[in-house]
């Protein structure tokens, strides 16, 4: 990156408009960002990840979590820029959450997003559970004696 | 944020090539979004036809105002009888085939002139921002396959009229990792909302990567090769327009430089303390600030040394808090008694309190008491 830019500068920048920005006019002008480099989908200084060197993205890709961290010396080489490791659906929740913190928070990166990035994780891991069916009512009362005569029949 | 003194040439198959370049001093230049903008709303409406209704509309009547006492508008109204328009009011325009207010003319002031040198300011401003890829992805372009930004195609793959064909063309593009933006392009067009249709603006669709080359190394062939993928520009080096550097006054267009027009650009633009040798009178503007990254001027020892101390260090009383119950949050307890403590440890609350039966009273005591 040239000295005239930073990501300060980027974001004074690209905090009007930009591609990742959802404006709404509804819940009093919310602003969503598109970005899959952030990890709560607010269109905000500290989670906009495509603007910053470091940043952390947690997706889901079917079935499995992939973790997407940016190479800060790469940042003006987009097609090397992004590191990515996926989880299998079978990685136990604790697992998960450790090894997502262990490679990026605990080495220095990003650390201010640790809680961020845990609960996104939690959050397609719930989202990738099987949904349970509902359970057959047992009929009661009458309607109960009802299906009883039907089936005696 | 390392500077970044050279750019790597791609080859025309998109792999890295020996060949470098450094970094025109152009890229260097301030990026104001401001000044883009406010140039780029001048320049868009310098190409405008005039337009108006016609003189006449809505006068060609010969209607007069009734006046007062016949308990009706005082509005002129058209003359005569013998069809329904005698009588209905005419000329204002909250009238039925009235004229419109204000009526538009021709001589309205349609083109806007622009100072030359903020012409220039926001074209250099709007070239640095284009070295930004986070810039280019968040005006929409996909650049997530590009080798590098800003991305520099080898002249080579260029020579001899190498890029005739549009399919050479197009293949060029996908090789140096532009294909999703051309893609995008595609996938983009829509039929335009509104009377826009009928007056030559039938589709919209975004814009693609712009293909700058030097027409005295590249020629020209490349022109009639790009023109026919949609979304794609192509420009001149020496002809750089504000209106294809930042469509719609958003700075980060996705320029494809051929290493001719990249070389080109010292030349043309000059430095902050060289003139340009091509166009008049003109330095690059220099930042004004030399350091944009915040965090780093914050934490910079010369900010850090003037700085005064943290007040209070890691005990600073919070302004506002809620009041805690010291019976029942142990530690709010210790911090205003700190023998609550010890009193704890020793199960001081918990015993009881020694002392043998009281002595009883002597006999006397008791006859005394009842004694009437």
């Amino acid at each position: 990156m040239a000295s005239n830019m930073s990501s300060d500068l980027i974001w004074e920048c690209t905090r009007g408009q930009s591609a990742f920005l959802c404006k709404r006019k509804s819940a009093g002008g919310v602003q969503f960002s598109r970005d899959p480099l952030n990890l709560v989908n607010k269109h905000s200084r500290k989670y906009d990840g495509f603007l910053s060197d470091k940043a952390i993205g947690i997706n889901s890709s079917d079935k499995s979590i992939v973790l997407t961290t940016k190479k800060a010396d790469k940042a003006n080489k987009p097609a090397s820029l992004l590191q990515t490791s996926s989880f299998k659906a079978t990685t136990p929740a604790r697992n998960l959450y450790r090894s997502i913190v262990n490679s990026t928070v605990k080495n220095g990166y990003r650390a201010d997003l640790r809680a961020e990035a845990v609960s996104r994780a939690s959050a397609i891991k719930r989202s990738q559970r099987p949904v349970r069916a509902d359970r057959v009512t047992k009929a009661r009362g009458a309607k109960a004696r009802k299906e009883k005569e039907v089936s005696s029949e | 944020m390392a500077s970044r003194p050279t750019v790597t040439v791609i080859s025309a198959d998109g792999s890295a090539s020996e060949q470098t370049h450094p970094l025109p001093e152009v890229f260097k230049a301030p990026i104001r979004p401001d000044i883009v903008q406010t140039v780029h709303t001048g320049m868009a409406k310098n190409k405008r036809q005039p337009y108006a209704v016609s003189e006449k509309a809505g006068h060609q009547t010969s209607a007069e105002s009734w006046g007062t006492g016949r308990a009706v508008a005082r509005i002129p109204r058209v003359s005569g009888g013998g069809t329904h328009r005698a009588g209905q009011a005419a000329f204002g325009n909250m009238c039925r085939s009235g004229r419109m207010f204000a009526p538009t003319k021709v001589w309205r002031k349609w083109h806007q002139k622009i100072n030359l040198n903020q012409k220039r300011f926001a074209t250099v401003s709007a070239l640095a921002a284009s070295s930004s890829p986070a810039l280019l992805m968040a005006r929409g372009h996909q650049v997530s396959t590009v080798p590098e930004v800003p991305l520099v195609v080898s002249s080579s793959a260029f020579t001899d009229s190498a890029i005739v064909k549009t399919s050479a063309a197009l293949a060029l593009l996908r090789a140096v990792g532009a294909g999703p933006d051309v893609e995008k392009v595609k996938n983009s067009r829509k039929l335009r909302a509104g009377k826009g249709k009928l007056r030559g603006r039938r589709h919209r669709q975004r814009r693609g990567p712009l293909v700058v080359y030097s027409p005295e190394e590249d020629g020209k062939d490349l022109v009639r090769a790009f023109r026919n993928i949609p979304g794609v520009e192509t420009s001149s080096v020496y002809a750089l327009n504000l209106l294809q550097l930042a469509p719609g006054g958003h700075l980060g267009r996705f320029i494809v430089w051929t290493s001719s027009a990249f070389a080109a650009l010292d030349k043309i633009y000059g430095t902050t303390t060289e003139a340009s040798a091509l166009k008049k009178d003109f330095l690059l503007p220099s930042a004004l600030i030399s350091q944009p990254d915040l965090p780093k001027l914050i934490n910079s020892s010369e900010v850090q040394a003037v700085l005064r101390p943290v007040k209070g260090g890691s005990i600073t009383k919070r302004a506002v808090v809620q009041k805690k119950n010291p019976l029942r949050n142990m530690q709010v307890l210790l911090r205003l008694n700190p023998y609550a403590a010890q009193y704890k440890k020793e199960k001081l609350g918990q015993q009881k309190v020694e002392q043998d039966k009281p002595a009883p009273m002597p006999e006397a005591f008791g006859t005394m008491l009842h004694e009437n």
